[in-house]
C-alpha cells in the first residue's frame, strides 16, 4: 500500500475529476462485490507481471495502468496478463537469490511500499501495454464512506450505513463540529464522521470540524492510523490510543470541546462519567479515576452547546446500565431505537405455461383461464383417445399424432396474444415486476441509546440574562390564542383590508415589511 | 449555532402532552401554551436550549408567570425511586416532588406522600370497570384555576381522590399517574429548529404529505448516499468591468474548471430536503461560524435598539457586507421612490461604485442546484431557517449564494424561456442618467436578473455534478433521463420515495438482461451512435433509459423502532406512526466504455471454449 499525496484533499472528501496514482479506489467488481485498492503508477515490472501492478479477479485481470487518470466511474476492460508464466519464474527467481529479495524489501520499507519500488531499482520503467481482454469488465469508483464501509478489511463488528447515517443525523454531526468516538474498530464511522464535520482543513487560528478517535486495541489504532493516512484525513480525524474507561477523553490535557459523542464501546456506563461538564460525583468518591484529585477537572465537552450522544450497544442489558447512568448524569431526552435495514432486489416474475424454460421461469398457469385452457385441451384430447377404439400400440401412435396438432392449436388459440407477446417483448420486460427481500437480513445491529446534555446554566448566567432581556414590556401575544382573541384579529384584518383596498402601493409596502419581518 | 435561544429565532417547544409547538420568539411578547398557561417571551431569550421549563404561580404583585428551570433528577425523580426500591442502581437524592411512586418490594407500587407514609399500595385485585375519581369536573377545573405548585398539587389530589387506586396493578398505576401528569403538569421544552426537530414535527404533528412521509431515517440514507458533504471553501467569480451599455456579450463565460462540491436536487418536499442538504454542507445556519461574542453583541444591540425602526434593522446588513447586497434581487420596492430616497440619506451607499450588472452573486463551489417543475419552486419550510427564496432584498443568508435554481423548461429548452432568452437591453450612461429613478432602477434590475440566470443555467448545463438527491412525485425515470448526462463520473445518485413501486420500476430499467442486451450489440436503434449520443438516449419502450449509465443499482429501506427503557419495564414502543416506509434507490454515474464490451466471467471449465469465441465476441 502506498501513501496518497499528503497535501492534497482527501479522496474521500474531493477525489477530482480524474483516478490519481497513490490513491485510493474501489474496484466495483459486482453490485457487492468491492474492492480497495491503491491505485500505482506503471513502473515496470512488478511482482512478475510485466504490466506494472495488476488485480486478478474472477472477471479477469486488470492493470493498475488500465485504471489510472480515466474518470472516475470509468468501466475498464479486462487485459490479457500472462499469469501463467509469472508464477514459474517467480519461483525462479526466489530459489536464485536470496540476497536480493532482502534487499529489495529493505528498500521497499523505506518507501512505504511493497516491491513496486523494489522492480524500479533493478529495471527500467519498461512497461508492457495491455492488450485488452474479452473476460470482463469492472468499473472504478471513487472512495466514499459508503463503499469503504462496504469493502473495508474487517477487524471489528462494523458500524453499516444504515446505522451510521442515522446517528450521524441525530447527533447533529455538521460541518464543524467537533466529534468525539471511542471505540474507532474498523473505521467505518470515523470515515463516515469525518465527512459529515468536514469544512475545510484546520487552519491558523480557526475552529474546524474534527473527529477525535479513541481506540484500545494497540494493532487496530496502528492499522487504522495508517489507513487514515493513506486517505488524506490527517488533519480531520486524530486518533489516541486508549482506553477512555481510565483515560478520559481529552486531548493532550486538552478539552477537545465536543459537540457530539458516539461510544462504540462495551460498557458505555464506566465513560459516561468522564463526559460530564463538572467532576463527577462517582470520581470524588474513588478517586481512582484521574488518578489524583488535585488535577483540575476539565470537561472534555463544549461548554456552550448542547451535547449530542449515541451509544451503540448491542444487548439490552448494556442498554438498561447505561440508561440508568445517563439519567444521573442529566442527560436529557433519553431515546433508544433500533435501525432495521432492508435491502430489496428487483426482479421479474415470470409465470406461464408458454414462457420458454429460462432460470427463474415458472412454468405453470399464470391465470386460471391459462389453467383451464390447458385443461380443456387435455380432456378433448383423453376424449378423441377414448372414442377412438383399438389396442396398446395403436394408442401410443395416435396419442402421439393427437397430441402434435392440438399442442399447436393451443399455442395458436390461448396463446394468440401471448405467443405474439413472446416474440415481441423482450424476455427482459415479461412477467410482472416485484421486489423481495435479500436472501440474508441483519436482523439486529445494535441498540442505539441518544441523549442530549444542556448547557451548564448558573444563577449568574440566568441573572445577567434577566438583566439583558428585562420582563414586563409584553405587548401581544403570540402561540395559542382563545378563540375570541383570533376571530377580533380577523375582524381588524378584514376591517383593514377592506380599507385599504384601493391603495396598492400601501399594500405592497405593508407585504414586504412583512416579508422582511418573517426573514429577518 | 443553537448555544442560546437568540430573539426572533423559530424554536420548538415541546409540551408535556408531547405535542410540540414550533413559534417564533418575538422579544416582549407573551407565550402562550394553552392550557397549560402563558409566559413572557423575554424569560426564554437567552437561555440555553434543551433545558426543561417548570411555569410558577404567579407572584402577588405581578401578572406574569415565571419560569423555573427543572432540575434534571426533579425530571427523573420516580425512576430513581423505582430503582432504589429494587435495589438494582446505587441511591441518590429523589427529587423533592410531593407524591412519588414506588416499588416497596420488587412488583408492587406504592404512593407514597413527602412524609413517606404509603398512601395507596397496589395489589393485584381486578379493577372495576369504572374504577372512579371521587372530584368531579368542577373540583378539578376549580384546583386547576388555583394552579398551584405548576400543577403537581392538582395530579396528587386527583391520585389521593382517586377510589380504587389501591386496586390498581403496578403498570396501571404508573400508567395512571403518567396520563394525569401529561394533562396538568405545567412543564415545557426548548428545542432549536434543525433538520431533525422540524422534519419530526412536520411528519408526526402537521401534514406528512407536504415532506412526502419523510423520515428521519430517509434524511440521512439519501444524505449519506447522495455523498453530500461540505464542498469546498467558497470561490466567487471575478465581477466583470460592465458598463450599461453593454449587453449579453459582456456576462461572464462558465469557467468548468472552477465548479466543484455541486450537488443536484428535485425536491418536492417543500424544501425539507434541500434543507436536510444544506445542512450537511453548512450553508443552512445563518450564525455560521460567528464567534460567541459577536452573538451576543448582536444579542445586546438586539436587546437595547428594539425601539429603532425596521427600516434601520433591514438596512444594516447591507452596509456590513455588500456582496451580499447585490446578490439578491434589488427589491421590487425600488421601483417607488421612496427606498431610494431612504437609502441616498441613510447610508454612505450613493458614494460606491455600484456593482457590475453583470456580476455573478453565485459560488462556484458548494453548492445546490435545484432543479423544478414549476415556474418557482415550493422551498417554504426554509423559512424556519430564515430563508425566504421570493423574498426581494433579502437579509444575508448564506443560501443566498449556494442555492440556485432552474426550472426544467429552463434546463431543457432554455431558448423557450423568455428570461433565459431575451437579450439584456442596453444604455448609454447619458440616457441613463435622464430616465426617472423607478425606470433606472427596473433597467438594472432586468440586467441583472439576465445575468444570474445565463449563469445558472449554463452552469447547470455545463454538468460534471458531484451528486443527485432526489425526492421527487415525478417519474423518476423521467428525472434521471435528463439528469444522468449532468453527473460526474462516479457521482452518487440517490433518489427517495415513500413507496417502491416507483423505484423498482426505475432499477428495472438497469436489470442485468437489460445491460446484457445493450451491451452486446443486439440493440439495432443504438448502431452507429456516438457516446455523446448514448449518453443523451432519449429513451424508447424497450430502453428507458441507458442502461449502463448507473452501477451498482439497489434498493433499499429503514425503519427506526423505538423503545421504552424503565427499570423493569423495558419494550418497544406498542404503537409507532405507520404509513409510507419510504425506500431509497441507490447507485452510481458510471461512464461504459465506448464500443461493445464482453463479459465472459473466467471459468475453467470454459477456457478453451472462450477462446474459440473471441474473434465472435470482438
Amino acid at each position: 500500500m502506498t501513501p496518497t499525496t499528503r497535501h492534497g484533499i482527501s479522496p474521500f472528501l474531493d477525489p477530482g475529476p480524474h483516478t490519481k496514482a497513490n490513491s485510493l479506489a474501489i474496484l466495483q467488481l459486482s453490485r457487492d462485490n468491492l474492492l480497495p485498492v491503491y491505485l500505482q503508477p506503471p513502473t515496470g515490472e512488478h511482482d512478475g507481471y510485466a504490466e506494472g501492478a495488476v488485480v486478478n479477479t474472477r472477471y479477469g485481470s486488470f492493470p493498475h495502468s488500465t485504471m489510472l487518470n480515466v474518470q472516475w466511474g470509468s468501466q475498464i476492460r479486462a487485459s490479457k496478463v500472462d499469469t501463467g508464466s509469472r508464477g514459474r519464474s517467480l519461483k525462479r527467481k526466489r530459489e536464485e537469490g536470496d540476497d536480493a529479495c532482502r534487499e529489495a524489501t529493505g528498500a521497499s520499507e523505506k518507501d512505504n511500499d511493497d516491491s513496486a519500488t523494489a522492480a524500479t531499482g533493478d529495471s527500467t520503467p519498461a512497461v508492457k501495454q495491455a492488450v485488452a481482454d474479452t473476460s470482463g469488465f469492472i468499473h472504478v469508483l471513487p472512495p466514499t464512506p459508503e463503499l469503504w464501509t462496504t469493502s473495508l478489511p474487517h477487524r471489528t463488528q462494523v458500524v453499516y450505513t444504515p446505522d451510521y447515517s442515522y446517528i450521524l443525523h441525530r447527533i447533529r454531526a455538521r460541518p464543524g463540529s467537533v466529534l468525539v468516538e471511542a471505540g474507532a474498530g474498523s473505521g467505518s464511522f470515523t470515515h463516515a464522521a469525518v465527512r459529515a464535520v468536514y469544512n475545510g482543513y484546520p487552519a491558523e487560528g480557526r475552529r474546524k470540524g474534527k473527529v477525535f478517535s479513541f481506540e484500545f486495541h494497540e494493532q487496530r489504532y496502528h492499522k487504522m492510523r495508517k489507513e487514515l493516512s493513506d486517505h488524506g484525513l490527517d488533519g480531520l480525524a486524530h486518533l489516541t490510543h486508549r482506553d477512555v474507561y481510565d483515560g478520559g477523553f481529552l486531548v493532550d490535557g486538552n478539552s477537545p470541546e465536543a459537540d457530539a459523542v458516539f461510544l462504540d464501546l462495551p460498557a458505555p456506563w464506566e465513560a459516561l462519567p468522564l463526559l460530564s461538564r463538572r467532576r463527577p460525583a462517582s470520581l470524588d468518591m474513588n478517586g481512582s479515576a484521574t488518578g489524583s484529585k488535585q488535577i483540575k477537572w476539565v470537561s472534555p465537552l463544549n461548554p456552550n452547546k448542547s451535547v449530542y450522544l449515541c451509544t451503540f450497544s448491542p444487548c439490552i442489558e448494556q442498554v438498561t446500565r447505561t440508561v440508568s447512568a445517563m439519567r444521573r448524569l442529566g442527560w436529557v431526552d433519553i431515546d433508544m431505537v433500533e435501525i432495521a435495514n432492508r435491502k430489496l432486489h428487483t426482479s421479474r416474475e415470470r409465470v406461464g405455461l408458454n414462457l420458454n424454460f429460462d432460470r427463474g421461469v415458472n412454468n405453470s398457469a399464470h391465470d386460471v383461464e391459462e389453467a383451464i385452457t390447458r385443461l380443456a385441451e387435455i380432456e378433448s384430447r383423453f376424449r378423441d383417445h377414448a372414442a377412438k377404439p383399438g389396442d396398446g400400440d395403436e394408442e401410443m401412435d395416435s396419442g402421439d399424432e393427437a397430441a402434435g396438432p392440438s399442442g399447436q392449436n393451443s399455442a395458436a388459440t390461448n396463446g394468440g396474444t401471448s405467443a405474439e407477446a413472446t416474440s415481441g417483448t423482450p424476455r427482459w420486460m415479461e412477467g410482472r415486476l416485484i421486489t423481495r427481500g435479500e436472501p440474508e437480513i441483519k436482523t439486529h445491529t445494535s441498540y442505539l441509546v441518544f441523549a442530549v446534555l444542556p448547557r451548564e446554566w448558573t444563577e449568574e448566567d440566568e441573572a445577567a440574562a434577566a438583566a439583558k432581556f428585562p420582563v414586563g414590556k409584553e405587548q401581544k401575544v403570540i402561540g395559542a390564542m382563545d378563540r375570541a382573541a383570533r376571530k377580533q384579529e380577523r375582524r381588524e384584518q378584514l376591517h383593514k383590508q377592506q380599507q385599504g383596498g384601493s391603495n396598492r402601493k400601501a399594500r405592497r409596502k405593508e407585504r414586504d415589511e412583512k416579508m422582511a419581518e418573517a426573514a429577518g | 449555532m443553537h448555544s442560546v435561544v437568540r430573539p426572533n429565532a423559530w424554536v420548538a417547544l415541546k409540551l408535556p402532552s408531547g405535542s410540540t409547538k414550533v413559534i417564533q420568539i418575538a422579544p416582549n411578547t407573551t407565550i402562550s401554551l394553552g392550557k397549560y398557561g402563558s409566559f413572557p417571551s423575554n424569560l426564554i431569550i437567552g437561555r440555553p436550549y434543551h433545558l426543561t421549563f417548570e411555569l410558577q404561580d404567579k407572584l402577588p404583585d405581578e401578572n406574569f408567570s415565571r419560569l423555573r428551570a427543572v432540575p434534571v433528577d426533579e425530571l427523573y425523580a420516580e425512576v430513581f425511586a423505582e430503582e432504589a426500591a429494587a435495589g438494582c442502581a446505587t441511591p441518590s437524592a429523589s427529587g423533592a416532588s410531593n407524591a412519588v411512586i414506588s416499588t416497596t418490594d420488587g412488583e408492587e407500587f406504592s404512593l407514597v406522600d413527602d412524609r413517606g407514609n404509603v398512601v395507596a399500595r397496589s395489589n393485584r385485585e381486578i379493577l372495576d370497570e369504572n374504577a372512579r375519581q371521587t372530584l368531579t369536573q368542577d373540583e378539578i377545573e376549580e384546583l386547576k384555576r388555583e394552579g398551584t405548585n405548576a400543577g403537581k398539587d392538582v395530579i396528587a389530589k386527583l391520585l389521593l381522590s382517586h377510589t380504587a387506586l389501591d386496586q390498581k396493578t403496578s403498570f396501571s398505576l404508573a400508567k395512571y399517574k403518567l396520563l394525569k401528569t401529561k394533562k396538568y403538569i405545567r412543564r415545557f421544552q426548548v428545542l432549536p429548529i434543525d433538520v431533525e426537530n422540524l422534519a419530526h414535527w412536520q411528519l408526526e404533528e402537521r401534514d406528512a404529505s407536504k415532506i412526502m412521509d419523510m423520515r428521519a431515517e430517509m434524511i440521512g440514507l439519501v444524505g449519506c448516499w447522495g455523498n453530500v458533504h461540505f464542498g469546498g471553501d467558497e470561490v466567487l467569480l471575478l465581477e466583470p468591468q460592465t458598463s450599461s451599455a453593454q449587453g449579453a456579450e459582456a456576462c461572464v463565460p462558465v469557467d468548468r474548471g472552477l465548479l466543484k462540491g455541486r450537488w443536484l436536487v428535485v425536491d418536492d418536499t417543500c424544501g425539507l430536503l434541500v434543507a436536510a442538504m444544506a445542512e450537511r454542507m453548512g450553508i443552512l445556519y445563518d450564525s455560521e461560524g460567528t464567534e460567541p461574542e459577536v452573538q451576543t453583541e448582536e444579542l445586546k444591540r438586539m436587546a437595547t435598539e428594539q425601539s429603532l425602526a425596521r427600516s434601520d434593522d433591514s438596512e444594516k446588513p447591507h452596509t456590513r457586507t455588500p456582496t451580499i447586497k447585490s446578490s439578491q434581487k434589488e427589491s421590487d420596492t425600488e421601483m417607488t421612490d421612496e427606498p431610494l430616497k431612504r437609502e441616498s440619506d441613510g447610508n454612505p451607499k450613493q458614494q460606491k461604485p455600484r456593482p457590475s450588472d453583470f456580476a455573478i452573486p453565485y459560488s462556484q463551489t458548494n453548492t445546490i442546484t435545484v432543479l423544478h417543475a414549476t415556474s418557482q419552486p415550493n422551498l417554504s419550510l426554509l423559512n424556519y431557517w430564515g430563508f425566504d427564496i421570493t423574498a426581494p432584498n433579502h437579509p444575508p443568508h448564506p443560501l443566498l449564494n449556494h442555492l440556485l435554481s432552474l426550472s426544467w423548461l429552463q434546463l431543457l429548452k432554455p431558448e423557450l424561456d423568455t428570461a433565459y432568452s431575451t437579450p439584456p437591453s442596453t444604455a448609454t450612461p447619458e440616457t441613463l442618467a435622464l430616465w426617472k429613478p423607478s425606470r433606472r432602477g427596473n433597467f438594472h434590475r432586468k440586467r441583472r436578473r439576465y445575468a444570474r440566470i445565463r449563469h445558472v443555467v449554463d452552469s447547470t448545463r455545463a454538468g460534471n455534478f458531484s451528486g443527485l438527491v432526489c425526492a421527487s412525485t415525478m417519474d423518476p425515470i423521467s428525472i434521471l433521463r435528463h439528469a444522468l448526462p449532468l453527473l460526474a463520473g462516479g457521482a452518487p445518485v440517490a433518489v427517495y420515495s415513500p413507496s417502491v413501486e416507483s423505484l423498482a420500476a426505475l432499477a428495472d430499467c438497469f436489470s442485468v438482461p437489460r445491460r446484457t442486451a445493450w451491451v452486446s450489440g443486439a440493440v439495432p436503434e443504438i448502431d452507429g451512435l456516438s457516446g455523446e449520443e448514448l449518453e443523451r438516449w432519449p429513451g424508447n419502450e424497450r430502453f428507458p433509459l441507458n442502461p449502463t449509465l448507473l452501477q451498482g443499482v439497489s434498493i433499499q429501506t429503514s425503519r427506526a423502532r423505538r423503545w421504552q427503557v424503565l427499570p423493569g419495564r423495558t419494550h418497544p414502543l406498542m404503537t409507532e406512526r405507520g404509513g409510507a416506509d419510504g425506500y431509497v434507490f441507490t447507485a452510481w454515474r458510471a461512464i461504459p466504455a465506448e464500443g461493445k464490451v464482453a463479459a465472459k466471467g473466467k471459468f475453467k471449465r470454459r477456457k478453451v471454449e472462450s477462446e474459440a469465441a473471441t474473434p465472435a465476441a470482438a
